[in-house]
């Protein structure tokens, strides 16, 4: 363990590395623990606890869980909410991946106006997801929106979709960015030949362009992945914490923040069980990467 | 590079150092330095539309105790409980809060938070004692003054109503021949939405349906366990609401409350069943009491009494760890007497103080109201009182089954029936 | 074979100026109607605003904390990223430079928390801050900005540092400099491209974020521009052109950071993507 780093030979120079190592590292270190990992954990130990105020103390085991899957005024927020964020997610996924992908191969193509649209479509990604929540919900408007008097954040089928496009508009630029950047880092000798060969455009985009982007491809889904499970803010501007209509905008997210963070009268389950919930998330989400993994796992270069 | 780098920082630079003078200088604008020696009190509730209302209150007091300040901070309606609770837990809470009756409130006397009102406000014994016991815990400690009522009814723009001879129903059969002289006539009969979860509970279902479920009688009935939401009178005041559902206007499953209250305010509906606190909300709207008339619930048959929702909305707790105790002390009993009951009065019509006084209300439409309830039973929000105490909480589903309801995913049975099943997972009277 | 590219070239500047309209339009309607008094919201809801009314701007200026609240979120946003970028680029620094049993095991440790959604320990992270009594405070919000930062800033930045030449460090060694003076003196100026990179990219989620001042701050003189924004628009419901007014004030601080900007906050999210 003890290395000589080169320098004059003084005692402490065995020391010297370890420590100077120690107080480099260990401010990073200890904030990102005590911060954003231990958290996690304890919030899963906080799960098994039960008890009115802002920290639980009865201990409990495992009721809190039992109550969550067996008891239908609960199972059915928690169902809910993974069963409309998954329709969430693929959503956003589609419209963001499809769309960005034909915007980043338009963008890369185009010769007038490139950086300028490069530039402006992700402007709508720099705003908060808060405000963009807010801005829809009054687009949306039956009595003084934009899209008629057709009730979009009314109507059980087209409320949650309505989320999923308010979120995609807001992000889309961000794919265009990522994907054009994979897309210019395709050897142009390979486009080249491919024309020379007289292949479409059909056929060089299938066989050249999108297995280049494969990696980046994956990368995004998996943002979006995370993102959207942990999605809040957009419950919250265009429906409120109680998921209007009816829980159908419910997304892990708000559910989680109603369990915890709200009085019985407004959706509340208490600490415990909201941390029960944030369990739950850790799990869907360590899923759902674990999905990903296996899914994207042949077309990676290299390892993290 | 380097000096691209640089060009690059300095850019930065710049533009922090105008942000944070810009910054500075709001800041110093938006608050202005307190002269020596005053305190100032924190106050807090729900009503964040009412910030430049209350501070013209809170100046009176300002203005007989020079040195006391009060600072009031409203917080959203949706966040105020867990808000105002988290506050008086981690030492952090206002010196004043205001308390919604009954359970929500209590849970902060629970915790230990909250002053002992009984020995510090002396006319505790003078107010009516129904609205006392909304603020006081079981072993007898008051822990909110008993500050504003709310009720519910039924507000219409005059000019529509004399556009078709229309006179203010009494009755439910007339109300419904009202709707459809209006709904024929091509107007928006009401200007009520399915969306936000509320709105058809607190006012429609308490406030209307209550001459349908037999009003504070029932109530109590429904609490003890001896009656349910599924017998036929709490089932036919969910027929009742159902019943409105032709006459709301198209797009109502996306209208949420404030487009509402937006659409009436404006003058686009003929009708708004709602809550005595909109008045100020349609003044500012631009109708105001020379251009909005309002009836009280109609009832189900000629010669029933009303049953009318004069709902304990707000009282006033005093943070026990308050650093100012003694200034708060002096707030809180201010709060209990005329002069603020006064200014309550004329700053915000149609909320009705409890304080044991005589005012005079100058709103025309907040005096009809307040007459209402000399000739009713008197009652409040059906699934408030204990019902509400735990998850699933009856206000939650009410919140699902009534708009379910309106956009027929439920019949009023299945309505009625959902609420009582799921709480009969927890209440214990309901769950022989 | 001209035809035809001339063809797909128009499709996709079709396609490019489809996308800038859809763009455009809700954040011109953001701001036309912050520009007009109420009535003529409901009049005029789609047009252009007949006056410039900045009445609802100086409103919310002087009736409401407004100036406190961008304070708030500019000092959060400051001190986080100065923050990040030193914890950071230390910690980069030595993961990059110093191979040592469990260097690589301990930077897979940090770079896993670019996918660790942090708001999954919300409620220890209340409890903890309760703790050390700063949670109604600025430095809460700063503590979570920076550990949510520090992933993100350590994978950029070792691989940025492993690019500078290991002769220009061992040089210095020679000439008899500690490891901290070689890290101030010959590395950090190096990193300052990374760095801003770093910067830049925080800048957005950190100003934006509303979750965590919405758990941990509860008084008004702490609250910041995301939270103000949810509290003055319920306050002001009914009058939509203050409404949006709220929206757009709450936007121009980060459309201005990014359009000055954008050239590292787009070299910063593209080394993130090239090496994902």
């Amino acid at each position: 363990m003890k290395r000589n780093n080169g320098n004059i030979d003084r005692r402490f120079d065995r020391l010297r590395p370890w420590a100077f190592r120690a107080a480099f590292l260990l401010p990073a270190l200890l904030v990102y623990a005590v911060i954003l990992l231990i958290p996690i954990v304890d919030s899963m130990r906080l799960s098994l606890y039960s008890g009115s105020g802002l920290v639980p103390t009865n201990f409990v085991g495992l009721a809190n869980y039992i109550k969550i899957f067996t008891e239908e005024s609960f199972s059915t927020h928690v169902w809910g909410a993974f069963r409309n964020n998954v329709v969430f997610f693929l959503i956003v996924t589609l419209i963001q991946n499809v769309l960005g992908f034909f915007l980043a191969l338009a963008v890369t193509r185009a010769v007038k106006g490139a950086a300028f649209f490069r530039k402006v479509s992700f402007l709508p990604t720099t705003l908060s997801v808060l405000v963009v929540g807010f801005l829809f919900r009054q687009m949306l408007n039956p009595i003084w929106g934009l899209l008629g008097n057709y009730p979009w954040l009314g109507n059980e089928a087209t409320a949650l979709p309505a989320l999923a496009v308010a979120v995609s508009w807001q992000f889309i630029g961000e794919s265009i960015l990522l994907y054009a950047v994979g897309i210019d880092g395709i050897p142009s000798e390979h486009l080249e030949a491919a024309r020379i060969d007289g292949a479409t455009w059909f056929q060089e985009t299938r066989h050249i362009v999108l297995p280049a982007l494969m990696p980046i491809v994956g990368m995004v889904t998996l943002l979006i992945f995370v993102g959207d499970f942990t999605q809040f803010d957009i419950v919250y501007s265009m429906t409120t914490t109680m998921a209007n209509p009816r829980y159908t905008t419910d997304l892990f997210g708000s559910l989680f923040y109603r369990a915890a963070f709200s009085t019985p009268v407004r959706g509340g389950w208490g600490m415990g069980m909201g941390a029960a919930v944030s369990t739950i998330m850790v799990f869907v989400v360590s899923l759902g990467v674990g999905i990903w993994y296996y899914a994207f796992k042949g077309s990676r270069k290299g390892e993290v | 590079m380097k000096r691209f780098l640089k060009a690059q920082a300095m850019r930065v630079i710049a533009l922090s150092f105008v942000a944070v003078v810009m910054a500075v200088g709001f800041a110093s604008c938006a608050k202005k330095a307190p002269p020596v020696k005053t305190v100032t009190l924190n106050l807090t509730s729900w009503r964040t539309e009412d910030i430049e209302r209350m501070n013209r209150v809170n100046a009176l007091f300002t203005a007989s105790h020079p040195n006391i300040i009060i600072n009031f901070q409203p917080v959203n309606d949706t966040e105020y409980d867990a808000n105002m609770r988290a506050g008086l837990e981690t030492d952090t809470g206002a010196d004043i809060v205001w308390l919604r009756s009954y359970d929500t409130g209590r849970t902060a006397y629970d915790g230990g938070w909250l002053y002992d009102l009984t020995k510090v406000i002396p006319d505790l014994d003078k107010f009516s004692p129904a609205a006392v016991k909304a603020w006081t815990a079981a072993d007898g400690v008051t822990y909110g003054v008993p500050s504003v009522g709310v009720t519910h009814g039924v507000y219409y723009q005059k000019a529509i109503f004399e556009k078709y001879g229309l006179k203010e129903p009494a009755t439910w059969d007339e109300f419904l021949a009202v709707c459809e002289t209006l709904k024929k006539g091509g107007e928006n009969v009401f200007a009520q939405g399915a969306l936000d979860d509320w709105t058809l509970y607190e006012v429609v279902f308490s406030g209307l349906g209550a001459n349908f479920y037999g009003g504070e009688a029932a109530r109590q009935d429904l609490m003890a366990g001896k009656a349910k939401l599924t017998d036929p009178n709490f089932v036919a005041a969910f027929k009742a609401v159902d019943s409105l559902q032709k006459y709301l206007p198209k797009g109502y499953e996306g209208l949420d409350y404030v487009s509402m209250q937006q659409m009436f305010g404006s003058g686009q509906a003929a009708m708004f069943m709602g809550g005595s606190w909109e008045i100020g909300v349609f003044e500012d709207l631009g109708s105001d009491s020379s251009k909005i008339g309002w009836f009280a619930p109609p009832v189900a048959k000629a010669g029933d009494k009303l049953q009318y929702c004069f709902h304990v909305d707000a009282g006033v707790g005093l943070n026990k760890k308050s650093k100012n105790l003694d200034a708060a002390i002096e707030y809180i009993k201010w709060v209990a007497g005329a002069e603020y009951a006064q200014a309550i009065m004329n700053e915000l019509p149609g909320f009705f103080l409890y304080n044991p006084v005589k005012v005079t209300l100058s709103n025309p439409l907040a005096q009809k109201m307040f007459d209402a309830a000399a000739t009713a039973d008197n009652t409040v929000r059906t699934v408030w009182e204990k019902l509400s105490a735990q998850s699933p909480s009856g206000n939650s589903l009410m919140g699902v089954a009534l708009p379910g309801m309106m956009v027929d995913k439920y019949t009023p049975e299945q309505a009625a029936a959902y609420v009582q099943d799921q709480l009969a997972s927890w209440y214990p009277p309901f769950k022989k | 074979m001209r035809v035809k590219y001339r063809i797909q070239e128009s499709f996709y500047y079709l396609l490019m100026a489809a996308y800038l309209l859809i763009i455009a339009y809700p954040l011109y309607l953001m701001v036309a109607t912050s520009l007009k008094p109420n009535a003529e919201v409901f009049t005029n809801p789609f047009g252009p605003p007949n006056t410039l009314f900045l009445d609802n701007y100086t409103n919310m200026i002087s009736r409401s904390n407004y100036g406190t609240y961008f304070a708030n979120s500019l000092i959060v946003v400051s001190v986080s990223i100065f923050a990040i970028v030193v914890l950071s680029s230390l910690a980069a620094y030595v993961l990059a430079k110093h191979r040592f049993r469990g260097s690589a095991a301990l930077y897979a440790f940090f770079v896993a928390g670019l996918i660790i959604p942090i708001k999954l320990g919300t409620i220890s992270i209340l409890k903890l801050m309760i703790g050390w009594g700063i949670n109604d405070g600025l430095a809460s919000v700063i503590l979570v900005s920076v550990a949510t930062g520090i992933p993100f800033g350590v994978f950029i930045l070792t691989d940025f540092i492993r690019l500078i030449p290991e002769e220009l460090s061992s040089a210095a060694r020679i000439d008899g400099c500690g490891e901290t003076a070689i890290f101030g003196r010959i590395i950090a100026p190096l990193l300052l491209p990374a760095i801003a990179a770093v910067a830049v990219v925080n800048f957005i989620p950190v100003w934006n974020d509303f979750w965590f001042p919405l758990v941990l701050l509860k008084s008004d003189a702490v609250k910041t521009v995301p939270l103000a924004t949810a509290l003055l628009f319920g306050q002001y419901q009914t009058n939509y052109g203050y409404v949006f007014a709220v929206l757009t004030m709450a936007s121009v601080p980060v459309v201005i950071m990014y359009l000055l900007f954008s050239k590292w906050f787009i070299k910063g999210m593209t080394e993130g993507s090239i090496k994902g």
